[in-house]
């Protein structure tokens, strides 16, 4: 099975310590890598590591936690993202769902922190659809409020009403079945770990100066900061988000008459904006640390036997590519960040959903580029 | 207000370390993802994805927060979106976190062509928002829910059978040694 496109050569690749950023490597970042390789205090290295970032998370968690910024409305804080009472599933909350509306139907006061203050002036929203609808759908707020009346008619809502809990007979019952699955799946997992055992230990490297951590060390250090970010902060690691918030004062420039940047979207340098700030400093104290922070215009691998020298041709091909991530991030409510990894963590359908989206997009789109070349 | 904006960037450096770190900076490693010739992306989001999940739901039971941030499911949007960023991201060799993690590596593409071809792209999908939006997110529409909660089973359960389906394929996919 091991062909040309199989794993395989991944992992040859990473056993020769990864061509590709070696190739990129200062004289200096190339000293530092074969000293690490034969370094006996390399585990040192890793411990200290490990100690420092869960140093660091402590102190962070220990400074007030919940208290984050939020762009987040107060009605969201508390009844979506606390819990607190949590909004029905009625469908005007689901055609609503795309952005923090909450007050524009109900009004109230959505930056008031206290339940006393925030709820001042909340207004059923269909006893007076022209204060309730009209200032978005200005043309047809009769229509659409008659819709959700007959809806409400049909099966009246319970006041702070939440997600249907599950009754208790299902619930065992799938808690027993899920029980089963995992005690079955000991078996096929006991002979894989205990073979993989047994083969030759290859060294993890995850020194603050090595090129390369493997991916597991580095997607669980990933997984506690997720982790933290949503429990502590209450909030996602999500990058495509800042470009959103950055972009609207752009749009709402170019385009005043738009409902979406008027409501859904408004600009704003947010707790997004800062975390993308993190992302640019992680990332180049990585690499200054490694010897790989340098100018370059090409990527240093793989292009250029593709695509040809001319930087042009990049970033006309990079801009394109760019400009569908974030329209596809959109559509999707987030990206690999905010979607992929931080919804899979919490265990939300979404995120699964969007993971089979993308390689069902990405495998024939990397297909028609590379088709009958071997590069 | 100062501790708030610290606290986004530490986050934020610790999430541009770990893309730095586990080499996800480069083109290649991206689009080969997509020829199926590196997993690396995949074993660094699935290992992310079990052990954040085990920690979520111990700091929620360890009582540090009622409830998590829950993205919303409407399976249409959700797979629609999924697609356009997968072609996007084996064109480009990019997703958002990769390109500012690029452009702090020193990539002029990711500076020049990468973060205003982001922002370029969102006010694209502003324009669309109001005509694609209103019918993708209502087909299919589950809300903010967690697979957990659909089945009506213990979060738990579920975090340990897919993390023992995540241990299989990982293992699976690192045991495969070349011919030679």
């Amino acid at each position: 099975m091991p062909h040309r496109g199989s794993p395989a050569q991944v992992l040859r690749e990473r056993d020769d310590s990864a061509p590709i950023s070696a190739t990129g490597g200062t004289r200096h970042a190339r000293k530092a890598s074969v000293a690490d390789a034969h370094n006996p205090d390399r585990q040192v290295s890793l411990r200290w590591t490990i100690a420092l970032v869960v140093l660091a998370l402590i102190v962070l968690a220990r400074s007030g936690y919940a208290q984050c910024p939020s762009t987040a409305s107060s009605c969201t804080t508390c009844h979506e993202i606390q819990g607190q009472r949590p909004v029905s599933r009625q469908p005007w909350h689901v055609d609503h769902g795309f952005g923090d509306l909450c007050a524009s139907c109900h009004a109230g006061d959505p930056v008031a922190p206290e339940e006393a203050l925030a709820h001042v002036g909340l207004r059923p929203p269909l006893a007076d659809p022209i204060a309730a609808c009209a200032s978005c759908h200005a043309d047809d707020h009769g229509q659409r409020a008659e819709r959700y009346r007959t809806v409400v008619a049909a099966a009246p809502p319970v006041s702070g009403q939440g997600p249907p809990a599950a009754s208790a007979p299902t619930g065992r019952m799938a808690d027993r079945v899920l029980a089963l699955v995992a005690a079955l799946l000991c078996i096929p997992l006991f002979v894989v770990v205990r073979r993989q055992l047994r083969e030759p230990r290859r060294p993890m490297r995850a020194g603050l100066r090595d090129k390369l951590w493997s991916p597991y060390v580095a997607g669980g250090l990933l997984g506690l900061v997720v982790a933290f970010s949503e429990v502590i902060c209450g909030r996602p690691i999500a990058v495509s988000g800042a470009f959103d918030k950055l972009a609207a004062y752009a749009g709402g420039w170019l385009f005043p008459d738009s409902q979406y940047y008027a409501h859904v979207m408004t600009p704003g340098i947010t707790w997004q904006v800062w975390l993308i700030v993190g992302v640019l400093g992680g990332s180049f104290a990585s690499s200054k640390l490694s010897g790989e922070a340098r100018l370059r215009w090409l990527p240093d691998t793989q292009w250029q036997p593709r695509f040809g020298a001319s930087r042009r041709r990049r970033f006309a091909i990079a801009f394109g590519g760019a400009m569908l991530v974030q329209i596809g991030a959109g559509i999707a409510g987030g990206c690999t960040s905010g979607l992929a990894i931080s919804g899979g963590a919490v265990l939300a359908p979404a995120a699964f959903l969007f993971m089979a989206g993308m390689f069902a997009g990405g495998i024939p789109t990397a297909w028609l580029w590379y088709r009958g070349r071997g590069a | 207000m100062m501790l708030e904006l610290t606290k986004s960037l530490a986050l934020g450096f610790l999430f541009g370390w770990t893309l730095h770190k586990a080499g996800l900076t480069h083109y290649a490693r991206i689009v080969n993802v997509y020829r199926l010739r590196d997993l690396t992306v995949i074993r660094f989001m699935l290992t992310a994805l079990v052990i954040g999940g085990f920690a979520i739901q111990a700091g929620l039971d360890l009582g540090f927060a009622a409830r998590a941030p829950i993205p919303m499911t409407a399976m249409l949007a959700n797979l629609v979106g999924g697609v356009v960023f997968g072609i996007g991201m084996a064109t480009a060799g990019y997703c958002p976190g990769t390109i500012v993690a690029e452009a702090g590596e020193g990539r002029l593409d990711a500076w020049i062509a990468g973060l205003s071809g982001l922002l370029v792209g969102a006010i694209v999908f502003g324009l669309l928002q109001p005509h694609l939006m209103p019918v993708l997110a209502r087909i299919g529409a589950v809300g903010r829910v967690t697979v957990a909660e659909l089945a009506g089973a213990s979060p738990w359960l579920v975090l340990l059978v897919f993390g023992q389906v995540v241990t299989l394929v990982l293992v699976r996919v690192a045991r495969v040694r070349p011919a030679s």
